[in-house]
């Protein structure tokens, strides 16, 4: 269905969208043609999510209007959204856990007999389209438990069910593992052969090559670009993604020194009485980036906060520069030169009502320079504040503004800056570039291999496999718990490493 | 043994009559939490019900009319609580304990202003709930002693918690009450007027509670006592944790916090001093929630096999 002549069935037209100050949508046409898929690319902050809002009816725009099929309509709530066949998969599943897969998809349009929701013909409902569009899942299951791609599975069902002719994916492939991409692109083709309108919004350029017909850029609110799949490269939607040209950061070579961090058999019983980590052994090296490749859920989180002292581990040995800090506190961790970017930038690396200088001294409190007799220096704790905000080109507008205020690339970057400049032979990097944009993700990545050059040993956690592969000096695989494999750098493909990080079978996990 | 017998019968029978308040204003209690909203002031319109559900009475004599009397009230009180919980995102919290300051301020004063008395206000001019009749048992003295002095209103609390069991599990509205308790940015995402349910299950629970008033003041003796409610509208909450805020299982968490009471009750002519016995209703509820939540702990914690 690639023929430019198919009926236009979606138009949007002029779209303003302020917040405030900020102009997220300014003056946008959206033009989508019956069965066909249509990128919408731009960093963090260009405004496509909030295009994708105005039309599924989570925002309203400011001006500008909607036209499907020609016909001009509002849509001032997802269910009037819904009614007109726009359907989205979010980023976020909107899903209800301890709900099975048939409650789930129905939700909002339930057989019912008489007064009563009628399970019996959801169930069977569920269980004829998942046959229809070979997507199977068993009504009957509950979602707690479920590997994402299952989940987006879930939401894909969701959106069919609700006989949707329009169907907006926000950042599908985000969390998913390069077999559930590889999955999810057949499926949007397979869609759209169905004669479904696809929205893809992403910033995953391979993704768009491979899946699109045609790809419409956005950056800073505006529309900067507009072609078909055909007539572009990655090299050139990238830079109009940007606007410059990102350049490939070379690694240089390092000679592996001493062991920064030795761990011998860690072994972690969860609260539930499994073992989330079973005889983990690893060690990294000073001026060494060691990566840990695994689908998220498979213990790196558990890994991470044993090793910082977050979670006591059950038995094993942690060595940081020869000192024994197996099961000890946090601080006495940190004290052994040990920083930390936690995986999660509001649970773990701040506080979103604290402000900027605040969070920039968080776990650092009790430095000389930021406290003393119990005090704080305000003033200290001020400068040094500017001074990383400056230098890790946190946009900010005050160092008293809340955490909150921030986007989460600029907030990432500030607790990134917080944990490398005190300067500890060892950081442990948690998903440190995890829902941020290019920009920041280049600038972060710079970060960690300029840590690299000073000798430091870097742990990178990241459920990314292209920022792994791209730093990783080595790579460990986890797999339930267990290191499954060890690679050198250049010696993995991503589709071997995904292979491991499913448990190293050769059948699609998913089905 | 016949003694015993009739003894059981009797505290079973004060059992019946002191936990159907309570399981009324946990029945709406269970269904808040079922929407994730924390409502600590139904014991403030548990209270609206009881001093209204009396001022109607008195100037009506109808006991129609104080029962719906209770009901609008209580359930006025406690819109207006959802709103601020809901709309504007108040703590619930505080919410809760200024409805519960106010209603007990303002019935205390409103009673001094329209009956002319501190303390309680009991007369003869004041009507009862009908009681059921339950003649047809009387070959069986057991039985009547069990149920009676039973009024309608007490009865219907147990279908009631039926119909809401079924309203709960078996309708598409009580599917999406339950889905925005447990994700409600997905429910809205999904086109469901979430803050609407939230508020009307507020309003909703507020209602429950002033019919949980009204018994509490029109059921046995007839009489309003300056916060007479005494903490009954907290238990009934607890009652809503006890029972895993199912239906089902308030009525039987509501049923051992009635016992508690009976029991109190019954106590206050034994030896023991007053004071302790009183204090068996609360004392039972720290104890059941604290037995409650070690059970759960106990129950998530790893199986050595």
């Amino acid at each position: 269905m690639k023929d430019p002549s198919g009926d236009v069935i979606l138009e949007m037209e002029g779209i303003v969208k302020t917040y405030d100050t900020l102009v997220a949508n300014d003056q946008i046409d959206l033009h989508l043609r019956h069965g066909e898929i249509l990128a919408v690319i731009g960093e963090n902050g260009a405004g496509k999510t909030t295009l994708m809002k105005v039309l599924y009816g989570l925002e309203q725009a400011d001006s500008g209007t909607i036209r499907l099929r020609g016909e001009p309509v509002q849509i001032r709530n997802t269910g009037q959204a819904i009614d007109r066949g726009i359907g989205m998969v979010q980023q976020h599943f909107m899903l209800f856990d301890p709900f099975t897969v048939a409650e789930n998809i129905v939700y909002g349009k339930e057989p019912r007999k008489g007064l009563f929701f009628d399970l019996d013909q959801a169930n069977k409902l569920i269980s004829e389209i998942s046959r229809s569009y070979e997507l199977p899942l068993n009504p009957t299951d509950k979602i707690q438990g479920m590997p994402v791609g299952l989940r987006q599975r879930v939401e894909i069902l969701k959106v069919l069910y609700q006989n949707t002719e329009i169907i907006i994916f926000d950042e599908p492939t985000a969390v998913l593992t390069p077999q559930e991409v590889h999955e999810l692109l057949k499926t949007l083709k397979k869609l759209a052969a169905d004669g479904k309108s696809i929205i893809i919004v992403t910033h995953k350029l391979n993704e768009v090559m491979e899946v699109a017909d045609r790809v419409m850029v956005m950056r800073a609110g505006k529309l900067v670009a507009e072609m078909a799949v055909s007539d572009t490269t990655i090299e050139e939607l990238s830079f109009l993604m940007v606007g410059r040209h990102l350049v490939e950061t070379e690694i240089p070579a390092m000679n592996a020194a001493e062991k920064v961090l030795a761990v011998q058999n860690l072994k972690l019983l969860s609260e539930e009485g499994a073992l989330s980590l079973d005889d983990v052994s690893l060690h990294v090296r000073a001026g060494e980036i060691v990566g840990i490749a695994g689908v998220s859920g498979n213990g790196q989180s558990e890994l991470a906060q044993a090793l910082f002292g977050l979670k006591h581990a059950t038995s094993g040995q942690i060595l940081v520069n020869g000192q024994d800090v197996f099961n000890q506190s946090v601080k006495t961790i940190r004290n052994a030169g040990v920083a930390m970017i936690p995986e999660d930038r509001y649970l773990w690396g701040s506080a979103t009502q604290a402000t900027l200088s605040e969070t920039a001294i968080m776990g650092h409190y009790a430095n000389p320079s930021y406290s003393k007799h119990g005090m704080l220096n305000i003033r200290n704790i001020n400068s040094f504040a500017q001074r990383i905000i400056r230098e890790f080109n946190v946009k900010a507008d005050s160092i008293r503004q809340k955490t909150s205020s921030l986007s989460g690339g600029n907030a990432q970057k500030l607790i990134v800056a917080r944990e490398i400049v005190q300067g500890t032979p060892l950081l442990l990097a948690c998903e440190p570039t995890r829902g941020i944009d290019v920009g920041a993700i280049n600038f972060i990545h710079d970060q960690l291999i300029d840590k690299r050059s000073k000798g430091a040993a870097i742990l990178l956690i990241s459920s990314d496999l292209s920022e792994i592969l791209k730093l990783s000096d080595r790579i460990y695989v986890i797999y339930e718990g267990k290191i499954n494999s060890e690679f050198q750098r250049g010696n993995v493909t991503e589709e071997e490493l995904g292979l491991m990080m499913a448990g190293g079978k050769h059948e699609n996990q998913l089905v | 043994m016949n003694f015993d017998a009739n003894y059981l019968a009797v505290v079973f029978n004060s059992t019946l009559r002191m936990m159907t308040p309570i399981l009324y204003v946990s029945l709406g209690s269970a269904l808040c939490n079922r929407v994730f909203i924390f409502n600590i002031g139904l014991e403030g319109t548990m209270l609206t019900g009881a001093f209204t559900s009396i001022v109607v009475n008195y100037y009506t004599g109808s006991v129609l009319l104080s029962l719906l009397g209770a009901m609008i009230s209580a359930m006025i009180v406690s819109w207006v609580a959802g709103i601020f919980m809901v709309k504007f995102q108040g703590a619930m919290l505080v919410v809760g304990v200024s409805i519960n300051m106010i209603i007990s301020g303002l019935t205390t004063f409103l009673m001094q202003l329209i009956f002319g008395m501190k303390g309680a206000y009991v007369s003869t001019d004041l009507v009862a709930l009908d009681k059921i009749d339950i003649s047809f048992l009387s070959r069986w003295p057991i039985l009547t002693t069990m149920f009676g002095s039973l009024t309608y209103v007490d009865l219907f609390a147990f279908v009631l918690a039926f119909l809401l069991y079924l309203f709960l599990f078996r309708t598409v509205t009580g599917f999406h009450m339950r889905s925005v308790g447990i994700n409600k940015t997905a429910a809205k995402s999904l086109g469901v007027n979430a803050d609407r349910l939230q508020i009307g299950t507020v309003a909703f629970s507020g209602l429950l509670s002033g019919i949980g008033g009204c018994l509490l003041t029109m059921g046995g003796v007839t009489m309003f006592a300056q916060n007479i409610t005494a903490g009954r509208g907290f238990i009934a909450m607890a009652a809503a944790t006890l029972g895993g805020a199912h239906p089902l299982g308030v009525v039987a968490a509501s049923a051992f916090f009635g016992l508690a009471q009976s029991m109190a009750n019954m106590l206050q002519n034994s030896s023991i001093s007053s004071e302790l016995t009183m204090a068996l209703p609360y004392l039972s509820t720290i104890f059941a929630l604290a037995f409650y939540n070690f059970v759960q702990i106990r129950r998530s914690k790893p199986s050595k096999n």
